[in-house]
């Protein structure tokens, strides 16, 4: 079955989102061309849609995915996927800043670097970045893994919740309240499920793996000085 | 919520119009103001002086007055004033003037006329445009589209810190420093006090918008001594508050972001062209086709773009 192609170009957002929410419903792989970087397209996509974008979009590209299969050709802008409860999201260049934020579920697989504050505030879910992940990369993430086989930029899993910072590579600096753990064979085992299916399993990477230090799920205002950044 | 961009042209061209482009694509960022900075071919002598009464039943009044302190300074019309006004209480007027002796002397004199009528810019090149209303609107009413340039400066503005007036839009000319303005998305939070600073220096305000500091800030450093880069770099520790701010001279367009990669900054480079704006999808408005887009996501980045082989001078 071909795809059927659904151009966006200057149309009104609500038009092509709405396009392509037909199409899917009608059971069809859907393709978005000319794309021109626009924000919000592909929000709200249900289980068992398949929507690829060519080229590159703007802002909070398949934001509260609930299930679909979405693929991102070159770069996608700030907020990727956010929400997003299950699903696959595939960016073939650059995702810009807070990809995957506050997302409960599903995957989000970035070719190339992530912007900062990757997987900020994530509930759930992977996200896999096969280049660096930029400053701040997992703030405040409640659960779910960020996996950066690229390494990561300064502040890494600042103010970490229970979420996990799995970096193969140079980290520039760790943020407040982590700590950089030994993974045990098991954790690098589950890590490697995440990693096969998509290709990128490597049992000869040297980990560092990052936790919360719990310091600060215990905030006291006597404190605060101790955590002064600025 | 603020958009911001710059256009770099490798000869003088239509920048008026494709920065009219970079600004209609960012309008949802912020319609309350919409403002450029146009850099035409450099006069030899002379200043164009871009300038907004806040009272049109004056201006006859106002304009006696303001050339009667060229006069006193040395300086005269080179080519009369022309007027924009509509509507709104306020007026628009472009001029050309003879040099005064001292710029500085000058616009010390001649904002003692400020709280009615103020000198926006005043430059060999530069001339900024400002008004209230979206880029369309604005771009119309001041005949924008047809300014020809090697670069400029465009702004759309929501008001967070300080009113909608039309005088609080952007871009701001670092007064009194001829041919310097800026753009700036993000709030200052210690505007106040740096304000205070420079004012005990000399340096005078017209405004209460936040980002009018900057270009004053940036400017009195270099004066200090440093390079625009050393400036640049040095207003990220110095300046509180979250930031992506453009400053432009006749050499060619800096730029710097806070700590905290809060603003967004995105530039397509292309055969000694550039255009950078806050949204990728308003780049892509002069770039229409697929090419390497630069996300400057990270935090505390700053750099320098000239206009063709200008270099840009300490």
């Amino acid at each position: 079955m071909s795809a059927f192609v659904i151009e966006a170009g200057e149309r009104h957002i609500r038009d092509v989102n709405s396009d392509i929410q037909s199409a899917v419903a009608e059971g069809q792989e859907v393709v978005v061309t000319n794309t021109l970087s626009r924000h919000n397209l592909g929000i709200g996509l249900p289980a068992g849609a398949n929507v690829r974008f060519e080229g590159s979009v703007g802002y909070y590209c398949g934001g509260l995915n609930d299930g679909a299969t979405i693929e991102v050709e070159r770069n996608a802008g700030w907020g990727l996927a956010e929400g997003m409860a299950s699903g696959h999201v595939t960016v073939g260049g650059y995702a810009g800043m807070s990809a995957g934020a506050a997302m409960t579920g599903g995957t989000i697989h970035v070719k190339g670097d992530a912007g900062p504050r990757c997987g900020v505030a994530m509930k759930g879910g992977n996200i896999i970045v096969e280049g660096k992940i930029g400053y701040q990369s997992g703030f405040m993430a409640h659960s779910g893994k960020i996996i950066a086989l690229g390494g990561a930029g300064s502040s890494c899993a600042d103010a970490l919740w229970e979420g996990e910072v799995w970096v193969a590579g140079e980290v520039e600096s760790l943020g407040v309240d982590v700590v950089v753990v030994e993974p045990s064979a098991e954790d690098v085992a589950e890590v490697d499920l995440i990693l096969e299916p998509l290709g990128l399993k490597d049992t000869s990477r040297n980990w560092r793996k990052m936790i919360s230090g719990q310091r600060l799920w215990y905030f006291e205002s006597r404190d605060a000085n101790a955590w002064l950044m600025i | 919520m603020c958009g911001i961009a710059g256009r770099i042209l490798a000869s003088p061209g239509r920048v008026g119009r494709e920065l009219v482009e970079l600004m209609d694509a960012q309008e949802h960022r912020g319609a309350d103001s919409t403002g450029f900075a146009i850099y035409g071919v450099p006069r030899d002598t002379g200043y164009i002086l871009r300038g907004m009464g806040f009272d049109k039943s004056r201006l006859d009044e106002e304009m006696a007055q303001f050339r009667d302190i060229l006069k006193e300074h040395g300086s005269d019309y080179l080519e009369e004033p022309v007027f924009v006004t509509d509507h709104n209480p306020h007026y628009c007027v472009r001029m050309v003037i003879k040099d005064p002796r001292d710029v500085a002397g000058w616009i010390f004199d001649a904002d003692k006329l400020a709280g009615h009528f103020e000198v926006q810019s005043c430059g060999r090149s530069l001339e900024i445009i400002k008004d209230v209303g979206g880029s369309v609107d604005v771009a119309d009413k001041h005949g924008v589209r047809d300014m020809i340039g090697t670069h400029g400066l465009g702004h759309a503005r929501l008001a967070t810190e300080s009113s909608v007036l039309p005088n609080a839009s952007h871009p701001f000319w670092a007064r009194p420093f001829s041919d310097v303005a800026i753009v700036h998305n993000g709030q200052i939070t210690d505007y106040f006090t740096w304000r205070e600073r420079l004012m005990r220096k000399g340096y005078r305000f017209l405004t209460e918008n936040d980002s009018e500091l900057i270009a004053v800030w940036v400017s009195d450093q270099i004066k200090q001594g440093l390079t625009m880069e050393e400036a640049l770099k040095k207003s990220i520790p110095s300046i509180d508050g979250v930031f992506t701010y453009m400053i432009a001279r006749p050499e060619g367009i800096g730029f710097a972001k806070d700590r905290f990669a809060m603003k967004p900054l995105v530039v397509i480079e292309q055969d000694g062209e550039l255009a950078a704006a806050t949204e990728e999808q308003a780049v892509r408005r002069v770039f229409p086709g697929e090419c390497d887009v630069i996300n400057y996501d990270g935090p505390s980045l700053t750099g320098i773009w000239t206009v063709g082989n200008r270099r840009m001078a300490a």
